[in-house]
């Protein structure tokens, strides 16, 4: 690093990419603690002087599956990046607020201009073609190897594995889907690969929602009302949900209008989080993966105490009309009237009423509380409510969303003004409806991946290193095909490919990950930073971030993208640093060296797809219901752009548009652009049938049982009910009846954390000491351990330990400790402890229902750790490599 | 006219760090050093808890200790009445980091002068916020004449707290809109 600029120098590099190192360098002087670098004393007066000159404000992408999407921009003063901003481009209101971005976003210049950018292919010292010394994977020594050689080997091994071993044997990794990615297309073409799938954020809303009909506009999280609306609910009830840490950009602002206008706030939560403490919530502190038992005891006071005129708690209208399964009278066809919902909640053939007195022995909720919040439900109440997906994150869940669907029916709290019942969460929560902007599309054709091989998150290492697994179907969470009658295959994976994402720093069984990563071939991967992923690799290759790229969009859809009122445009902030490529010259320069025509992968352009992208975006008219093109096009801008396509007519010219970086549909009182869900619905459930087999929201779901029944991981009943959650709260027992304990007394659950966006930006120093990363402890649980605040804490699972510094807080649950989701593990090779405080560390590989990753089921034990010293995340050397 | 000073809705507060993180790139300041830091506290206890951000910077004080204990000069008042510094001046004497009872100027290693927010003047200047104020994403940060900022936000508005030093010592600048909690003399301070 010390003599970066010299190295820069020799390599002849243009102008433009100097500057970029310059902008390194720029920023370098705010990271202090890079160890040895000497560059600190070139930029003081540099940035100084460059901060006396104009500069220009250019759109900045912030891409992150973050949870939020806003427009980020960035001053460039010669080529190098001084400061950032966000949107100023409209006044500001609650009605018509600004697309603010959050801290992360802030410092996405110190993550982009990171000392730690990896900036040459590399090999790991003892690879060789065939593995070499694979039991170094983690601690080997790097080479820098040139592009060529880096792709040849890749290529070479690819031929040699799929000769030998067929194309089943690659194992193609690229984040939640092994699809999305650019490699998929190369891989695709060469004949296929073995893909992974995972439930990721969503558990069981992945396939439960739809199936029983709990479903609008083509999601499972647009079942709530739009952001007005939010501010005619009576009481806001939440369901683990924080959108104070989860959601960024203006989500809590819409939640804190709802506030002021009186909403009253109940947090369902083991963790009295900042969203909670922040609005003032009542805290009903539950114990994890226990919330279908509390559901069920709310279904029980909810019919044990409804009067249809002393005390009007049941929609009883509203369940006739839309709901099957409830009770004896609306079981569909065929069967049996006594596996209804109802009788089930009173014990009727079973002999076992769901009590509150039941519930709370296992949630952990005090039976009065309990009460006093079935009534909270009451149907004449203007009531959200309202859920992350964090609960369903857990084991045994599959039936959860059905049983908030079935308390939201019960209460018809659901297709009114001011009542709504679901998941809200990420870019879109508190702020249901259709997207107002429609992304473009970059027009490219997909290609197909010929081989059927998809193997879940739960089973994926163990596939690894044992050679088998339970094939489901494949397609990911979001398709139905994923779903299928369950078969075990054989497997052996000799090449594991991450072109994407940081799936053994994400995926549960992180230990048995790294370990399966030690026994194939090859480890392939694409990053910025030496990331897990990388750091367990054979080969890495660098890749640009997209302030490296021409340009694109962020928003324009509901899923995990943006809110639906904006889109926005970002532009290239600076050249590709150092060697790094974007991931689509890599496929295609891969694809060139496995004999594959570089037209075939891509038949077009990064610009023209940016242009098609551009001029298929839509937006909503003023009527609120036809869609038009957004942006103006000029036969000028299209020669500028060097693109072929026509020119067009839209709302926005596209220089405006680049210069603005958004564009946001202008909300107000009284416009078209309103969304109450399941309106029509309940209006008229003849003519507006749901996604389930009725066409009804089915309390009652036999496709659901025998969906998941047949998959094989795990058994459930078509309607909700109460199932012992393997590795739940009665695990941290070893005599349930007498109260026990048994050798993991705790239940761990693992939260995001605003230092980060799931993994991205945990090596960025600004926010390490924004954010310290400890371990959350009841105080009385640190107590019964012998911890004190600050004190660095051994945390132990059946499956790893991790170290971290303890929080100690009365905002957590007794019994249940908070650590933070995404931290990069760091292992102590010489104990085997991540003193990195990975969660995944301590998750195992445990499939259940529906293939869901219970990233909130996990049972731990806690000791004062003595031994060594932890030093804290942001004193730790950047991992500098070469 | 009243003096410019920042006024704070700790209510709406969720604690985020934006405000803080703005400061950092806008002053490129390097670890450890904060112009603007977020702390989080908490009282009560479980089951019945409750929590509080402060987001706190240079409260631009009428009776400012740094610019009265300042051998150099360097701290001073400026002609809107915030409190600057000349850093040509500053001399990394450390006064004014012992004097500030907010902890507001401070020592950076590296240059061995004394830095401190000195509210973005060089936005102001241009018609602008300071960039903490336009970055928050709950809008609960203002910079203003404090005059006409208790008429907006008032009437409930404090500028001293159990967490913070008596506002009598240095009359700062500073007016916050408490959240009830904040009153509770039995606080914990917590890095989350």
């Amino acid at each position: 690093m010390a003599n970066l600029l010299d190295k820069a120098r020799e390599m002849m590099i243009s102008r433009r990419k100097f500057l970029g190192l310059s902008a390194t360098a720029a920023t370098g002087a705010a990271l202090l603690t890079l160890p040895g670098c000497g560059l600190s004393k070139l930029d003081a007066n540099e940035a100084t002087a460059l901060a006396n000159k104009e500069g220009t404000w250019i759109s900045a992408a912030c891409w992150h599956n973050c949870g939020g999407r806003c427009l980020n921009k960035a001053l460039v003063v010669d080529g190098v990046v001084i400061r950032q901003k966000t949107d100023d481009t409209h006044e500001d209101s609650p009605d018509y607020p600004q697309q603010r971005g959050c801290l992360r976003g802030r410092a996405q210049r110190q993550q982009v201009f990171g000392a730690d950018r990896l900036k040459y292919p590399m090999k790991r010292k003892h690879w060789q073609p065939g593995g070499g010394d694979k039991s170094l994977r983690g601690k080997d020594e790097w080479e820098r190897i040139s592009w060529d050689e880096a792709l040849t080997y890749i290529a070479d091994e690819l031929k040699r594995v799929k000769k030998d071993y067929g194309n089943r044997s690659i194992l193609h990794i690229g984040g939640w889907n092994s699809q999305i990615t650019e490699m998929s297309r190369t891989l695709g073409l060469y004949g296929g690969y073995t893909e992974y799938w995972n439930t990721n954020s969503f558990g069981s809303w992945s396939m439960t929602p739809k199936t029983v009909g709990f479903w609008q506009l083509g999601v499972w999280d647009q079942t709530v009302n739009d952001r007005y609306d939010l501010r005619n609910c009576d009481t806001i009830i939440m369901l683990s949900m924080n959108p104070a840490w989860s959601a960024m950009g203006s989500s809590s602002w819409h939640y804190w209008q709802a506030k002021k206008a009186g909403a009253k706030f109940i947090g369902i939560d083991p963790y009295y989080n900042s969203t909670y403490s922040s609005f003032g919530a009542e805290w009903v502190p539950i114990r994890p993966s226990t919330d279908t038992v509390l559901l069920l005891a709310l279904a029980y006071v909810l019919l044990t105490q409804d009067h249809p005129v002393l005390n009007p708690l049941i929609d009883w209208e509203f369940l006739n009309k839309c709901t099957i399964g409830f009770d004896a009278d609306h079981m569909p066809e065929g069967e049996d009237p006594k596996g209804n919902f109802k009788d089930y909640i009173l014990g009727t053939y079973d002999g076992l009423p769901k009590t509150p007195e039941w519930a709370s022995e296992i949630c952990g909720v005090d039976k009065v509380q309990i009460e006093q919040l079935a009534l909270e439900f009451g149907k004449n109440k203007k009531v959200a409510f309202l859920c992350g997906m964090a609960s369903a994150r857990t084991r045994n869940a599959d039936n959860l969303p059905q049983l908030i669907m079935t308390i939201g029916a019960m209460t018809g709290h659901m297709g009114k003004s001011g009542h709504m019942t679901g998941s809200t969460m990420h870019a879109t929560s508190g702020n249901g409806g259709p997207a107002l902007v429609n992304a473009g599309s970059n027009g490219l054709p997909g290609i197909a991946n010929p081989i059927d091989d998809t193997i879940n998150a739960n089973q994926i290492w163990d596939a690894v290193l044992d050679g088998k697994y339970n094939f489901t179907g494949k397609g990911s969470f979001v398709s139905a095909d994923q779903y299928q009658p369950g078969k075990m295959r054989d497997i052996d994976i000799h090449i594991i490919y991450h072109s994407g994402g940081a799936i053994l720093q994400t995926s549960d069984g992180m230990t048995k990950g790294i370990e399966a990563h030690r026994k194939v071939d090859l480890v392939v991967s694409h990053s910025q930073f030496l990331t897990t992923n990388s750091k367990y690799a054979d080969i890495v290759l660098p890749v640009t971030t997209e302030w490296e790229k021409f340009g694109g969009f962020l928003g324009g859809t509901l899923v995990h993208s943006g809110n639906r009122e904006m889109i926005l445009m970002y532009s290239q902030i600076t050249e590709p640093l150092y060697e790094a490529k974007s991931d689509q010259w890599i496929a295609m320069e891969i694809a060139k060296k496995l004999g594959i025509k570089e037209k075939e992968v891509y038949p077009f352009g990064e610009k023209q797809q940016f242009f098609n992208a551009l001029s298929s975006i839509t937006v909503v008219n003023e009527d609120g219901e036809t869609y038009g093109p957004l942006v103006t096009i000029t036969q000028e801008d299209i020669d500028k752009l060097g693109v072929t396509g026509k020119p067009q007519t839209g709302k926005i010219t596209y220089s405006e548009f680049k210069e603005k970086g958004v564009y946001q549909v202008k909300r107000y009182q009284g416009d078209n652009y309103g969304y109450i869900a399941f309106k029509d619905f309940v209006q008229d459930p003849e003519n507006n049938k749901l996604s389930s087999e009725s066409g009804k929201l089915e309390i009652y779901s036999k496709k659901l049982a025998d969906t998941i029944n047949n998959m094989g991981f795990s058994k459930i009943k078509p309607i909700p009910s109460y199932i012992k959650v393997v590795g739940g709260y009665e695990d941290t027992f070893k005599d349930w009846g007498n109260k026990v304990k048994d050798e993991y007394p705790y239940q761990v659950i693992t939260p995001h954390y605003l230092r980060r966006s799931h993994t991205v930006f945990d090596n960025v120093k600004w926010l390490q000491e924004a954010w310290v990363n400890p371990v959350y402890l009841n105080t009385k649980d640190a107590a019964d351990n012998g911890i004190a605040e600050g004190d660095t804490v051994l945390i132990t699972s059946a499956y790893g330990k991790i170290l971290r510094k303890a929080c100690l807080t009365e905002c957590m649950r007794p019994g249940v400790i908070a650590l933070p989701h995404g931290a990069w593990v760091d292992i102590d090779e010489k104990t085997g402890v991540d003193t990195g405080g990975a969660d995944n560390i301590l998750s195992g590989q445990v499939p259940t229902g529906q293939g869901v990753s219970g990233f909130n089921t996990g049972i731990v034990k806690i000791e004062k750790h003595i031994q060594t010293k932890l030093i804290p995340d942001v004193e730790k050397p950047a991992r500098i490599i070469l | 006219m009243g003096k410019l000073g920042f006024y704070f809705d700790m209510e709406a507060c969720i604690g985020c760090r934006t405000c803080q993180m703005a400061c950092k790139d806008k002053n490129n300041s390097d670890i450890n050093v904060l112009f603007r830091r977020v702390k989080s506290f908490e009282t009560g206890v479980y089951p019945k808890p409750d929590a509080y951000n402060y987001s706190g910077s240079c409260n631009h004080c009428s009776e400012a200790k740094c610019v009265q204990g300042c051998p150099t000069g360097a701290m001073h008042y400026a002609e809107d009445g915030t409190v600057q510094q000349n850093k040509d001046k500053c001399i990394g004497c450390q006064y004014c980091v012992w004097n500030c009872p907010y902890g507001a100027p401070q020592y950076i290693e590296k240059s061995g002068v004394v830095g401190k927010c000195d509210s973005c003047k060089d936005l102001r200047d241009n018609g602008e916020n300071p960039a903490c104020v336009n970055a928050c994403i709950m809008r609960i940060l203002h910079f203003g004449d404090l005059d006409e900022l208790k008429q907006k936000y008032g009437p409930n508005l404090v500028n001293e707290l159990p967490i913070l030093p008596i506002a009598s010592v240095t009359q700062p600048s500073l007016v916050v809109k408490p959240k009830s909690c904040s009153s509770d003399r039995n606080y914990r301070e917590k890095e989350v």
